[in-house]
């Protein structure tokens, strides 16, 4: 009996040690472990740069998300929600040498409950920025722009 | 378990278990994204703190190493309940160290928006001197 949750065979479970035919029982181990890795690792890697780390949180009247995007502009930061889908958009400029060097961020987060589309707040501090979502009972699909404060 | 050992890299791990040795032992900590640039009077470290504030920013300039220590300032309120998390809840360590070619009471630190940006200045020994000829 496996214990490991089925997954397609990947390029390593090929590996000559175990065979064409035969997939390697730890598969569904391996996947796990790179998604361990990828999430600890995301914004230290310098190829992921433009990942910034979100957290999500809910109390009772609201759901909160806190994306780690520190050294931006209030000015060059966009929330957007829509259908469901917070889009926090961003950009830092830097002075580099004689010209100026940006680098954008972009992240779609799926938000899990329903929300008061009109009353989400956004506040920006020490580099984090958080967004206050009120709850409501029923959904009404709209897009709107959220000002940052 | 042993299985385990060498499947996870020593080296590169985000977060350390911090008992090599370094002067105030602050616990798990993480190691932050910087960047390092030089000029030639001085080297520019940019170190990226989110979410630290100043009260909780500890920088220590030693004959031979940087300690950049930073403690989140915010802590999950009470009734939050963490529904998906990406950030360590750790406090952020760097540790630099130097060959003493840093004029430690020179360097300038600021910090905003998250992001520490210190000069270190070159101390006068290691910059370029011309020797005249008698």
């Amino acid at each position: 009996m496996r214990l490991v949750r089925y997954s397609n065979p990947n390029v390593r479970s090929l590996a000559p040690a175990f065979g064409f035919s035969s997939r390697s029982p730890w598969t569904g181990l391996e996947d796990q472990i790179d998604q361990l890795f990828d999430s600890a690792l995301s914004g230290l890697v310098g190829s992921s740069r433009t990942q910034f780390p979100v957290d999500l949180y809910e109390d009772k009247e609201n759901t909160y998300v806190r994306a780690e995007l520190p050294g931006i502009s209030r000015d060059d930061v966009s929330v957007e929600l829509v259908e469901g889908y917070l889009t926090i958009t961003a950009a830092r400029k830097e002075k580099a040498g004689d010209g100026e060097e940006s680098v954008s961020f972009s992240r779609s987060i799926s938000i899990p409950e329903d929300v008061h589309s009109d009353k989400v707040a956004a506040a920006y501090q020490d580099g984090v920025l958080t967004v206050t979502l009120p709850k409501r009972e029923e959904a009404k699909p709209r897009k709107i722009a959220i000002e940052v404060k | 378990m042993s299985l385990f050992n060498s499947l996870i890299p020593s080296s590169g791990r985000a977060v350390t278990g911090s008992g090599n040795g370094h002067s105030p032992d602050i616990g798990p900590s993480v190691k932050p994204a910087y960047e390092v640039k030089e000029t030639d009077d001085a080297f520019g470290l940019t170190v990226y703190l989110p979410g630290v504030s100043k009260d909780g920013l500890d920088i220590t300039a030693e004959s031979d190493q940087l300690r950049i220590a930073g403690r989140r300032a915010w802590k999950q309120p009470e009734g939050w309940t963490a529904l998906y998390r990406e950030s360590p809840a750790v406090p952020f360590e760097l540790v630099l160290s130097h060959d003493n070619a840093i004029q430690l009471e020179k360097i300038h630190a600021e910090l905003r928006d998250g992001v520490l940006r210190l000069s270190l200045p070159k101390s006068e020994t290691i910059k370029p001197r011309k020797i005249a000829v008698a």
